[in-house]
């Protein structure tokens, strides 16, 4: 039984069937065609070398725990590949001065600013992605609230995972709780302590205190590896 | 040698011959007796050849074989007004259909065609002996596509004076100055003539004077004198005289660009409201448009729509186009969403599409780098964008030389291959790890902030859903001004809190008004 199944499946990654299969079979690719290292090291050793192309991944968790900074790594990682980049920023957030300090080439990056209306933004990710050519496509759904993300139908994101299947594109949720993924897709869950990291702040005295930089704490949900 | 580049080149010569030249002319006519005739056509066509001497290399020129060695430099072609007959003066003052259609004959056979004084053309057929055969047949060609007289030869000065001088066509590829060892004086002097009174600093030609009681008759007895003793009696004009009687060229062809408008319109039998309908005529519109772009070698890089109204107004956009692009398709979707986001007033009587042509992109794609968007697509892509979210709202984020805290603008996005290196630093005000992001209000929202022993000790917000209460850690302040000279002024003191939950905020308090805000959350 086990054997035939395995048999099934081989059959099916052999034509590239494979996306709704739910078993986690190993899939030894780490051809960069197919894998899209993220630039954050421990994501990247979670997932086995990157986020899977052409599948739709989230990456979720309170404020603050690092969505932002996780994109902005994996967008870089992306420029420096030479791969373009579009962000869908549903309430206007992105902040291009700190993405450009941690090494994101702006000139990659196509920035499609909302004004907080998801439906809109949703849209205007359906257009990226069916234009194609590029290495990640990010929706920043984090300060969207939870009734609101409910009301988008599930058949939503299957219709942008089959868009961008077999394509080269990443394409990324940021939100602060799970939406979706498509079955190829990784749950990048961020964690964030209740109290401050005491590794963050540097300083002994109040007069010297600065911070130093925020802990990404990834754990992966869903990986196929 | 540089070879300038086509789109480089302006004509050198005008094709309106001076007003004093025109009003002598009229005079003249007016003592003949001249009527004006009921019908005129292409009168005179000749060729010419080699670039001058110490110009380019055949090689340089990409000269294709076929010619004799001497003749590989390029073969041109020119038409000619030949005899000052009253006819063919009005018709070299005033028939600009018969000067037309000879450019229209000359550039159906070359692209690098020049316009000379008295309705002259000369062209570059180089080349052509692959498609035509050598030069007698690429003459024979020339005469039946309606050229009068035709001539080829090595230069263009050759050419000129060999069409002046013989009727029918003439070519001389082998051994220029033997063809013109028995060309009369008299045609020269009609060429320099022309030449010197079509130029903007016209200079007066008095050596054939002297040629003339020197007994000189034909263009080889001037070419055999000694050219140091010429130069000795004539100076500088000597010499000219003599390099052209051995059909030297003064200067290398500039070829014409042209002046083609690629415009297209229709007068539609009912008003058409919708866009839908619309699109159909559009393609209608863009198909034979963007032939005609293609067998140009030509994109459009600016379209401009016109549309008249049934209200009797006219209605214009102008597309700018980041590349230059002729795939109808794109050029329609792009003209759609426009009408999309500015609709017109009324209902659409006739619709009238001019392209701005540039040429074409040469674009060599590799197997090596990734994939990016196409031009088209991502116009295409921006202009649904657009019409979605603003045409403000979209684009490539460029940082500001300034120090201001958000201090960006949107750039119209334009990939291209080059990868750069990014050093991480940045002109902002709070240069910050790398490992953070900031997650920015706009505007920054304000809140009440209880200050303990000089420090924000608690924050206190209206908005749902925005971090605030305790601050467990606070580091600051860090002190940013500027601006002062003009409308846009900051004046602030930032502060890094952390709050009980977990979340890191970057407060300011405005200097001035001493009111707190939160600017955004670190993530």
């Amino acid at each position: 039984m086990t054997a035939a199944r395995a048999e099934i499946e081989s059959l099916l990654r052999a034509r590239r069937l494979d996306v709704t299969l739910t078993t986690a079979a190993a899939w030894r690719g780490t051809d960069e065609d197919r894998i899209a290292a993220t630039g954050c090291h421990e994501v990247d050793v979670a997932l086995g070398g990157g986020v899977r192309r052409g599948h739709l991944s989230e990456v979720i968790g309170p404020r603050s725990a690092g969505h932002s900074a996780l994109f902005v790594r994996m967008a870089a990682a992306a420029a420096a590949r030479g791969e373009v980049v579009a962000l869908i920023d549903t309430h206007d957030r992105f902040d291009p001065l700190s993405a450009q300090a941690a090494g994101l080439d702006l000139a990659r990056v196509l920035w499609i600013r909302e004004t907080g209306n998801a439906d809109r933004a949703l849209k205007a990710m359906n257009l990226v992605l069916q234009a194609g050519g590029f290495g990640v496509v990010a929706l920043d759904l984090v300060d969207v609230s939870a009734p609101a993300l409910r009301q988008f139908p599930h058949t939503t994101w299957m219709r942008i995972a089959r868009v961008i299947e077999g394509s080269v594109t990443v394409a990324v949720l940021l939100a602060s709780e799970h939406v979706a993924r498509s079955p190829g897709g990784v749950t990048m869950a961020l964690d964030r302590p209740s109290a401050h990291a005491a590794e963050e702040w540097a300083g002994t005295t109040a007069r010297d205190r600065r911070l130093r930089g925020l802990t990404i704490r990834p754990r992966v949900v869903s990986a196929r590896r | 040698m540089r070879i300038p580049s086509y789109d480089d080149l302006t004509p050198s010569i005008p094709d309106v011959l001076p007003n004093e030249v025109l009003a002598s002319a009229e005079a003249v006519l007016r003592q003949t007796g001249f009527q004006e005739p009921s019908n005129q056509s292409p009168i005179a066509v000749a060729a010419a050849g080699l670039p001058p001497e110490g110009g380019s290399h055949p090689s340089e020129v990409g000269v294709a074989s076929g010619f004799s060695r001497k003749a590989a430099g390029g073969v041109r072609l020119l038409s000619e007004v030949v005899d000052r007959s009253p006819r063919e003066l009005y018709a070299a003052l005033h028939d600009n259909g018969a000067i037309d259609r000879l450019v229209a004959i000359a550039r159906d056979f070359s692209p690098r065609i020049e316009r000379h004084p008295g309705g002259s053309v000369v062209l570059d057929v180089s080349g052509l002996t692959r498609l035509l055969g050598d030069a007698a047949s690429i003459a024979d060609h020339l005469a039946r596509a309606g050229a009068a007289r035709v001539g080829i030869a090595p230069t263009q000065t050759t050419a000129l004076l060999l069409a002046r001088a013989y009727e029918g066509v003439h070519v001389a590829v082998d051994d220029a100055a033997a063809a013109l060892c028995n060309v009369p004086l008299g045609v020269l002097q009609q060429l320099v003539e022309d030449r010197e009174a079509a130029a903007v600093r016209p200079r007066p030609v008095r050596g054939f004077d002297v040629l003339g009681r020197w007994g000189l008759t034909t263009l080889g007895e001037l070419a055999a004198l000694p050219a140091d003793a010429l130069s000795a009696r004539l100076g500088a004009e000597g010499s000219r005289l003599q390099r052209l009687a051995g059909g030297g060229d003064p200067r290398p062809l500039v070829p014409d660009p042209g002046v083609r408008r690629f415009i297209e319109s229709c007068e539609l039998e009912w008003p058409i409201e919708l866009l839908e309908p619309l699109s159909f005529v559009f393609a209608r519109l863009l198909d034979p448009l963007a032939e005609a772009l293609e067998r140009a070698d030509r994109g459009a890089i600016a379209l401009h729509l016109q549309l008249r109204l049934t209200d009797r107004t006219v209605y214009p956009r102008t597309l700018a186009l980041p590349v230059p692009m002729r795939d109808p398709r794109v050029l329609r979707t792009l003209l759609l969403l426009d009408l999309e986001s500015h609709p017109p007033a009324a209902a659409i009587d006739v619709v009238t599409i001019e392209a701005d042509p540039a040429p074409g992109r040469v674009v060599q794609y590799s197997l090596l780098e990734r994939p990016v968007p196409s031009p088209e697509t991502l116009a295409t892509l921006m202009a649904r964008l657009g019409a979605l979210v603003g045409e403000t709202r979209c684009g490539s984020p460029e940082i500001l030389d300034t120090h201001q805290s958000d201090g960006w603008a949107l750039a119209p996005v334009a990939f291209d291959d080059r990868l750069r290196a990014i050093d991480g630093t940045t002109t902002g005000p709070a240069s910050m790890p790398s490992s953070m992001a900031l997650r920015r209000f706009r505007p920054p929202v304000a809140v009440r902030v209880t200050v303990e022993r000089g420090r924000p000790g608690r924050v206190a917000i209206d908005r749902r859903g925005m971090p605030g209460g305790p601050v467990q850690e606070a580091a600051g302040p860090w002190r940013s001004s500027g601006g002062w000279w003009q409308s846009v002024r900051w004046n602030r003191d930032e502060w890094d809190v952390a709050f009980e939950g977990g979340a890191v905020c970057r407060l300011f308090q405005d200097r001035e008004t001493g009111q707190w805000f939160v600017e955004g959350v670190y993530d």
